[in-house]
């Protein structure tokens, strides 16, 4: 690939969309004007809530103790802040309360007034009357007194109405006003009854809870900012990776220029890069202007209101910190990158700028939900959402920002790791769309499911497609998850080996024995069900299993203790270990190595490798395939050690032409872990040849290689790999073309010159 | 110059199955001659041309432009031709000057080449006026002038017209068939197809029929005149077509086996 076309096509690009009107404004005009615009519209909308006063009708004053007051002089005579508020006063509630009641509910329906409070007519007499009862009361007061003082309870004291009108903002806000006024003022009562009754106030309020935030003024603000930016960045990035990515791709189709690029001397992964570079300037442009221009905004819109003293706003409020924004930068990156190439890949497909703009519905809907996942409030990061694409991306950053450094740098790897897989496959995708003739010249066509479902039986060629495969992953980890919700957890070892059989044979291997069968013509060789090229093969890949198995075990111990599994897990793994370790020892083979080995096998390295090599590159199918492999394993850390030896049992079925030297090396590496698992937990009991491999791991509880052992094996290892490497392998045709393809653009720079 | 041998093409319909848009066209064209490819609309012209300008992969047979293979080293191939067709647009948001210098850069041309020949091709093409025009305000004849000049920026041995003139008036057709002499005259292999029988008679030195996918007839005017004792290209043409209608009961052409999806290193 030469960087030279790269950048032409880039500044071309680059130089093209700045010339369109529409582009210029969605990545600056619209950011810069946007938010100001929000800001005036939020503070108006503050502003009038603050000077428009609250409409209070009290009703019955004249039925209030004359002391403490609660109104006086048509203001509310109890201490409370600046509130603007409006009293009609009605002093006294005859003819009839329930008139005025009536009368009230219509005029809070009509909005004439925002709440009403009626005090009942006999109010200050019960008050009085309530007074009196008290026992407390007693003691000083004579025996007549307390003769005619029942002692009333707490739900036979008086009770004045607050209407108010629920649907209406405005009479919600009154109301809460006018609560926190009548609190206030029954606080003044209470006090004056005790000490009327010579009691003191500490006997209401032994004790007073003080809040004190502990968290420094900068770690209020990076919390507060830590939710809001990664989200808003990442909706921005993906708004302005998409609007150029369908101009660049649908848009110059419609034009007719793509076919003048396509015929130029410019490869078509070149052409991808150069579009992909400009769609990602326009994405980081696009989300740091909005960033900049919601922060200025949103700082000064706070702080104004701050000033002027909103009563509602207690939020700490300032720029979120320096820190923040380098690594809100730094993410940025790849955050732009991965969506420039699913937006790449996808406006591809389009056949129209129109067409285009439909596809960015899907795509929203697919990554809005991984965005808002971080934003629970349950949300943490752990290994399971690190795994996730852009969840654990937020997350990592949202730990970041909140300065919690350590914990970030647990996770740093797996993010990383799945960010730039993720960045891979969808740069890889946007290329093989540029390389797809079907695509860059595609006609409609009337669609029918039937058409379809006939075309695709009529159609079908002799090794499964790369779509076909990636829907058999799909179709394997959907069956297995709902499968697994709904099987009752086994509590029998017989219960335990036929739910577990059931899964291997019904759930893994049927479905591609069924596509294999139906959708190509050689179902046997879709299934890698072939002979070996060499049979020799067979025991080699036993061999590599026993060598090989120092190194993965050890890295399966190094995953649990770096990510540890949690209790309920632990907990209900246990019977499992249980049953390894005291069930007879050919049932649990057969059910932990030998079924797992065929059915696994067949679906993982047979139906499913064999459609991505279609692609044309077969390493980047393997890591696909055993990608998919590691997730069926459904729990992380089995996972990630999974995934491993899937590129292991991906490189051997490649090498050999078969999936029978995988089986025999998946069922030998099982075997090996079974056996492990049934070692007495006293080495004392090994015998010899043990002890001079193995040692005991106090810490998980479990035998572990020993340093010599490992490193032996392994290097013993690499020279059986370099073996298989250097046998004669099938290439499907694509993946001879890919090598044609890629020795040609290797060409020195000179020679294509000359 | 261009070897063409057995290529098929055929397209992936969702109601009818595989459509053979080639069935095994041969042919070969040389330097210093203008190669003719007449047929109907859908005969499969655009199709080779594709083919040949790496933009389509074939189903089966080869191809191959100044010795290099269209499938296994399209880059190469690329870089020998200048491609016209009626599907390379010229871009909107660019001036000619800038189009040409675009294209002339990407086929790796240094300044001190590069320039002098725009300023020749400018010149040549009389493109001064629009040098500075902005694709999008451009005429079609301007366009097509543009587009020539970008084919042509790198001197390439091998152009290919795919029904260069359609869409263009009288004098400018009539200065575009000029300019295809004048090139031929310097020696370049020129591939032109074309519906258009007057244009054919023309220009080609020799031309093939091509109809449903397959090559009826090809040689020169003369030999075609002779072979088939008809003086008019417009008889010959429409005998030719009506006779091939006439020997096949089904019109869709088969393709030959297909090549093997697996093959040993």
């Amino acid at each position: 690939m030469s960087w030279t076309n790269v950048r032409l096509i880039f500044l071309r690009e680059l130089r093209d969309q700045l010339r369109d009107p529409r582009t210029l404004f969605t990545v600056a005009v619209l950011p810069l004007l946007l938010y100001p615009l929000l800001g005036i519209s939020v503070f108006q909308v503050q502003q009038s809530l603050r000077e428009r006063p609250c409409k209070v009708r009290v009703v019955g004053t004249a039925h209030l103790p004359p002391a403490p007051a609660l109104v006086q002089d048509g203001q509310f005579a109890v201490p409370h802040p600046a509130w603007p508020l409006e009293l009609e006063i009605v002093a006294e509630t005859r003819p009839s309360q329930r008139d005025l009641t009536e009368a009230a509910q219509h005029d809070l329906e009509l909005g004439l007034c925002d709440v009403v409070i009626v005090f009942p007519p006999d109010f200050a007499e019960q008050l009085a009357a309530f007074r009196r009862s008290q026992p407390s009361a007693a003691p000083a007061a004579d025996a007549a007194d307390a003769d005619d003082a029942e002692p009333l309870g707490a739900d036979q004291v008086p009770r004045p109405l607050i209407l108010y009108n629920a649907a209406r903002d405005a009479s919600n806000v009154a109301m809460q006003r006018v609560e926190r006024i009548l609190e206030t003022w029954r606080q003044t009562l209470v006090e004056e009854n005790l000490r009327a009754s010579q009691l003191p106030v500490t006997v209401v309020r032994p004790f007073e809870p003080q809040p004190t935030d502990v968290a420094q003024e900068q770690r209020r603000r990076a919390a507060l900012w830590s939710k809001i930016l990664p989200f808003v960045l990442m909706v921005w990035a993906l708004t302005g990776a998409f609007y150029p990515a369908v101009d660049l791709c649908a848009g110059e189709k419609e034009r007719g220029t793509l076919e003048t690029l396509l015929s130029s001397p410019a490869a078509r992964s070149e052409i991808v890069w150069g579009k992909l570079l400009t769609v990602m300037t326009f994405s980081i442009v696009t989300a740091l202007f909005n960033l900049a221009s919601m922060i200025a905004t949103g700082t000064f819109i706070l702080a104004q209101l701050k000033q002027i003293g909103a009563a509602s706003l207690s939020l700490e409020v300032g720029l979120p910190p320096w820190s923040a924004l380098v690594w809100l930068t730094l993410a940025l990156l790849p955050i732009a990158a991965l969506f420039s190439a699913l937006a790449l890949a996808i406006a591809a497909f389009a056949r129209s700028s129109k067409e285009g703009q439909y596809y960015l519905m899907p795509l929203l809907m697919i990554s809005l939900p991984l965005m808002m996942l971080p934003l629970l409030p349950a949300a943490q990061m752990d290994l399971g959402y690190a795994l996730i694409p852009l969840s654990g991306l937020m997350l990592l950053l949202r730990t970041l920002i909140e300065g919690h450094y350590a914990e970030a740098l647990r996770y740093v790897l797996p993010v990383s790791a799945v960010t730039a897989a993720c960045c891979w496959l969808a740069i890889r995708w946007a290329i093989d769309q540029f390389h797809d003739e079907t695509v860059l010249f595609r006609d409609s066509e009337r669609f029918g499911l039937g058409l379809w479902l006939r075309h695709l039986v009529r159609d079908r060629q002799e090794m499964p497609t790369v779509a076909e495969s990636l829907l058999c992953a799909v179709l394997l980890l959907i069956i297995r998850f709902f499968a697994g919700l709904m099987m009752p957890p086994p509590t029998s070892w017989p219960q335990f080996f036929t739910a577990n059989l059931i899964v291997q044979i019904a759930l893994i291997a049927s479905p591609p024995a069924l596509m294999a069968i139906v959708l190509t013509r050689r179902p046997l060789l879709s299934l890698g069900l072939t002979r070996p090229t060499l049979l020799r093969t067979l025991p080699a890949a036993a061999l590599l299993a026993v060598l090989l198995h120092p190194a993965l075990s050890t890295l399966a111990h190094l995953i649990q203790r770096l990510y540890p599994l949690s209790p309920a897990v632990q907990q209900q793994l246990a019977p499992l270990v249980e049953h390894v370790a005291r069930q007879p020892l050919w049932q649990v083979l057969m059910l932990i190595a030998l079924a797992p080995a065929v059915c696994e096998e067949s679906a993982f390295r047979g139906f499913i490798l064999s459609g991505l090599r279609r692609t044309g590159h077969r390493w980047g199918a393997i890591a696909l395939s055993s990608a998919f492999f590691g997730l069926a394993h459904f729990m992380l850390q089995q996972s990630l050690g999974a995934a491993v030896v899937g590129l292991i049992l991906g490189f051997l079925a490649i090498q050999t032409g078969s999936i029978l030297p995988c089986m025999v090396y998946h069922f030998t590496h099982n075997a090996l872990t079974v056996l492990m698992g049934r070692l007495p937990t006293d080495p004392g009991a090994w015998p010899l040849p043990l002890k001079l491999i193995l040692q005991w791991d106090a810490d998980q509880a479990a035998p572990l290689y020993g340093w010599p052992a490992l490193l032996v094996a392994t290097l013993a290892a690499g020279a059986l790999l370099r073996w298989l490497k250097s046998l004669p392998c099938r290439q499907t045709s694509e993946e001879w073309l890919q090598q044609r393809l890629q020795r040609e653009e290797r060409r020195p720079a000179h020679e294509l010159a000359a | 110059m261009i070897d063409v041998r057995d290529l098929t093409k055929s397209y992936l319909d969702l109601r009818r199955g595989a459509l053979v848009a080639l069935a095994g066209v041969s042919f070969q064209a040389h330097p210093g001659e203008v190669y003719g490819i007449l047929g109907p609309n859908g005969a499969g012209k655009t199709s080779i041309l594709r083919i040949l300008s790496t933009v389509l992969r074939p189903t089966s047979g080869q191809a191959s432009v100044a010795g290099y293979d269209v499938l296994t080293q399209p880059a190469m191939v690329r870089r020998q031709i200048g491609f016209v067709s009626t599907s390379t647009a010229v871009y909107d948001r660019m001036t000619a000057w800038e189009m040409v210098e675009y294209f002339g850069r990407l086929h790796g041309l240094a300044p001190e080449r590069l320039y002098p020949r725009m300023e020749h091709l400018f010149t040549r093409l009389q493109m001064r006026e629009i040098r500075d025009v902005l694709g999008a305000k451009m005429s079609t004849g301007m366009r097509q002038k543009v587009s020539i000049a970008r084919a042509l920026v790198h001197d390439p041995p091998v152009l290919i017209f795919d029904e260069a003139t359609s869409g263009l008036d009288v004098l400018v057709a009539r200065a575009l068939l000029k300019t295809i002499a004048e090139l031929r005259d310097q020696g370049k292999c020129i591939l032109f197809s074309t519906h258009i029988l007057r244009e054919a008679e023309r220009v080609c030195d020799r031309l093939s029929i091509l109809y449903r996918g397959q090559i009826l007839a090809e040689g020169t005017l003369a030999e075609l005149r002779e072979q088939y004792q008809q003086q008019d290209l417009e008889e010959l043409f429409f005998q030719l077509l009506s006779q091939r209608d006439g020997q096949s009961g089904s019109p869709a052409p088969q393709l030959p086996a297909s090549r093997p999806r697996i093959a040993v290193r």
